[in-house]
């Protein structure tokens, strides 16, 4: 990122900035959003899927935010959960493997949006899967979900093989296109395959 | 067959293109971009070839970036990021990003041959109202400088009907075959005026836009936009009518300058509505020797109520504690007990949360409403229907709403968001009705500002001139 953001990416109040010892020697990254929006947002208190991690509820905040960052394309939205995922991912010891798009759709959309969280999250990552088809889950019945040949293909199969593995996605809505990913990276041989989505819809 | 036709010369077919009347009253005086048009691209692409559109891209670079859309060149509201289209670093504005992100690698489309129609729209003039003799002069000289393409500034009173002395202006501008803005900054006066012009003008294909507006069929001759909507046009209108030219924030001024140059055609007249006109305004009014109208009565005759100021001192600490100061709780009781509809106004949004509970335990039905309140529009209606006692409110129902006898109240009338020009037009809300031309208007405030005295004052002089 180019510049120091001194607004709040989501309503443009001006940020309050804070300088102790806390913000000196953690190094935390910097806030972008005012504490004002960051309570509109609601955290998820017990997780409802196996092997899935969620951080937030889907609710209206979060869908005006889903819209902005994902279809109007502002990319500088990736920064509004940079501690929290910075906080989450850090310590972790699988490999981080973002659940990727396809072609086409990256091209339309002019980037990855998971990818784009990671990186204002400062969490390194590996891509290890290339999505095959340019459907899109949130266009399809439940039904439909279910009944999808494989999204996924594996890159490079002895990457993978007796790995851990931490899968990372926006929202997780049916659990479709993580199940997929999951039973992909599974064949190829990985050991453990969690997942961690920002949403839970 | 096949052969003969084959054979049949081909340079006698018709190379041009008949342009389809729905492509050309979208874009006349329309900026869009390339790929989000409601047409097919392949026909975009046709118009293109044959050099119906001038291309440009969506953000220029140089002298300084800037988005060729709504001209912004604060380089805070740009953004920079690898893009996955044209595997390029590229910049998008953030300011006009709600109308669609546009980044480097965009197009922008701008209609270049200017003839909307062959035949002239025919306009007529439906209204049975009546000016009164300050509405009839200023309508008179508002008319003669949009003739004359001279600038004009109209300074009225809250309540004087200024929309009414636009319309025979703008009457004669529509028969003279000249297109017609009025911007407004609010997308709730957008849609007051809207109907009421489909009323006088029946005739007429006037357009309304604002924020997820429904998209509109034919060639507009008057366009009533909301001033962000602005960006969308360039070069387009032969008058521009600009409503409430000081709803701005004093920063915006600049902005909408701009704005309103790039809309308009180069010699075409801009005429600015106001109650409460800028000094920048005013300066520009004398030194560009620009027409000009005052209108110091209401449309009744009636003098505007002037606000009282009554000391509140502490009124945030006593909210915190949980109570109502109990000079504000007098005077909504005594509003209560003459069952007298009644606005409060706030400063902030988290003091007016902090105190709405405590007001709904007087009564249940007074609500609060604010910019980022889906039903606004509702609460309003229902104190309208005296559905609710009173509404609290922070400055987004300053302008542009009139509610019968409504009484209305400032607390902390002191804090910087209520500048005098804010102070006169929520004063203008009171006494605008011809039955109740009268009403209470105080200022609860910790310590008088230069602002509320300015207000005042301004008032004092409007109602010194009556006489």
């Amino acid at each position: 990122m180019q510049q120091k953001i001194t607004h709040c990416l989501i309503c443009e109040r001006s940020l309050q900035f804070t300088f102790g010892w806390k913000e000196l020697f953690k190094r935390e990254l910097p806030k972008m959003i005012c504490e004002s929006c960051e309570k509109k947002f609601q955290r998820i208190e017990t997780q409802e899927e196996e092997g899935t991690v969620s951080l937030f509820h889907y609710n209206e905040t979060m869908k005006d935010f889903l819209h902005r960052y994902k279809f109007l394309h502002d990319i500088l939205l990736a920064h509004v959960f940079n501690q929290v995922l910075q906080q989450h991912l850090k310590h972790e010891k699988s490999i981080i493997v973002p659940i990727p798009m396809h072609v086409d759709s990256l091209k339309k959309r002019t980037f990855a949006h998971v990818d784009e969280l990671l990186k204002a999250a400062h969490i390194p990552f590996e891509h290890h899967l290339i999505k095959i088809t340019g459907e899109q889950q949130s266009l399809k019945s439940r039904q439909e979900r279910l009944q999808t040949p494989q999204l996924f293909e594996i890159i490079e199969h002895s990457k993978i093989r007796n790995k851990n593995i931490l899968l990372i996605d926006d929202i997780y809505t049916t659990g479709t296109t993580i199940q997929h990913a999951k039973r992909a990276l599974k064949e190829a041989g990985a050991m453990e395959v969690r997942a961690f989505t920002l949403i839970h819809g | 067959m096949n052969k003969k036709f084959r054979s049949l010369p081909t340079t006698r077919r018709y190379k041009g293109l008949l342009v389809e009347p729905k492509i050309r009253n979208f874009f006349t005086g329309r900026i869009w971009l390339r790929r989000d048009t409601p047409f097919p691209q392949e026909k975009i692409n046709t118009y293109i070839q044959h050099h119906y559109f001038e291309v440009l891209p969506a953000v220029l670079d140089q002298p300084i970036r800037q988005c060729r859309r709504c001209l912004n060149t604060n380089s805070r509201k740009f953004v920079s990021f690898h893009c996955a289209k044209c595997g390029e670093i590229c910049h998008y504005c953030r300011y006009c990003i709600t109308m669609g992100r546009m980044c480097s690698c965009d197009e922008l489309l701008l209609w270049k041959n200017e003839h909307p129609q062959k035949t002239p729209q025919s306009h007529t003039f439906h209204w049975q109202g009546q000016l009164t003799k300050n509405q009839a002069r200023a309508a008179q000289e508002l008319t003669r400088s949009i003739l004359q393409k001279n600038n004009h500034l109209i300074h009225a009173v809250c309540g004087a009907g200024k929309t009414e002395v636009l319309f025979p202006a703008v009457y004669e501008a529509l028969q003279l075959g000249k297109r017609v803005c009025i911007a407004t900054p609010r997308t709730d006066v957008v849609l007051e005026l809207f109907p009421r012009f489909q009323q006088v003008f029946p005739k007429t294909c006037i357009h309304a836009y604002y924020g997820n507006a429904p998209q509109q069929q034919g060639f507009a001759q008057l366009v009533l936009a909301t001033t962000h909507q602005l960006y969308r046009f360039e070069n387009a209108f032969d008058v521009m009518i600009v409503d409430e030219a000081d709803a701005f924030p004093y920063t915006m001024d600049e902005a909408l300058q701009q704005a309103v140059i790039k809309v308009k055609k180069k010699e075409a007249p801009t005429a600015y509505v106001t109650a409460t006109p800028s000094t920048t305004l005013l300066t520009r009014k004398t030194k560009e020797q620009w027409g000009y109208s005052f209108i110091a009565r209401r449309f009744h005759g009636q003098p505007l109520p002037i606000p009282t100021f009554q000391a509140l001192w502490n009124y945030e600490k006593t909210f915190q504690k949980g109570q109502i100061p109990i000079k504000l709780r007098n005077w909504l009781q005594q509003k209560l007990t003459n069952n007298e509809p009644f606005l409060i106004f706030f400063p902030t949004i988290d003091l007016m949360e902090k105190a709405i509970p405590l007001f709904q335990q007087i009564d249940a039905s007074i609500a609060a409403v604010h910019a980022e309140d889906a039903d606004r529009k509702e609460k309003v209606v229902e104190l309208r229907n005296e559905q609710r006692k009173g509404l609290l409110t922070t400055t987004i129902l300053e302008r542009g709403i009139t509610i019968k006898n409504v009484q209305v109240a400032v607390v902390g009338a002191e804090s910087s968001i209520f500048t005098a020009s804010a102070l006169i037009q929520i004063s203008g809300r009171v006494g605008r009705n011809k039955d109740f031309p009268n009403g209470d208007i105080v200022f609860f405030h910790h310590g008088i500002t230069a602002e509320m005295d300015l207000a005042k004052k301004r008032m004092l002089d409007f109602n010194r001139q009556l006489q």
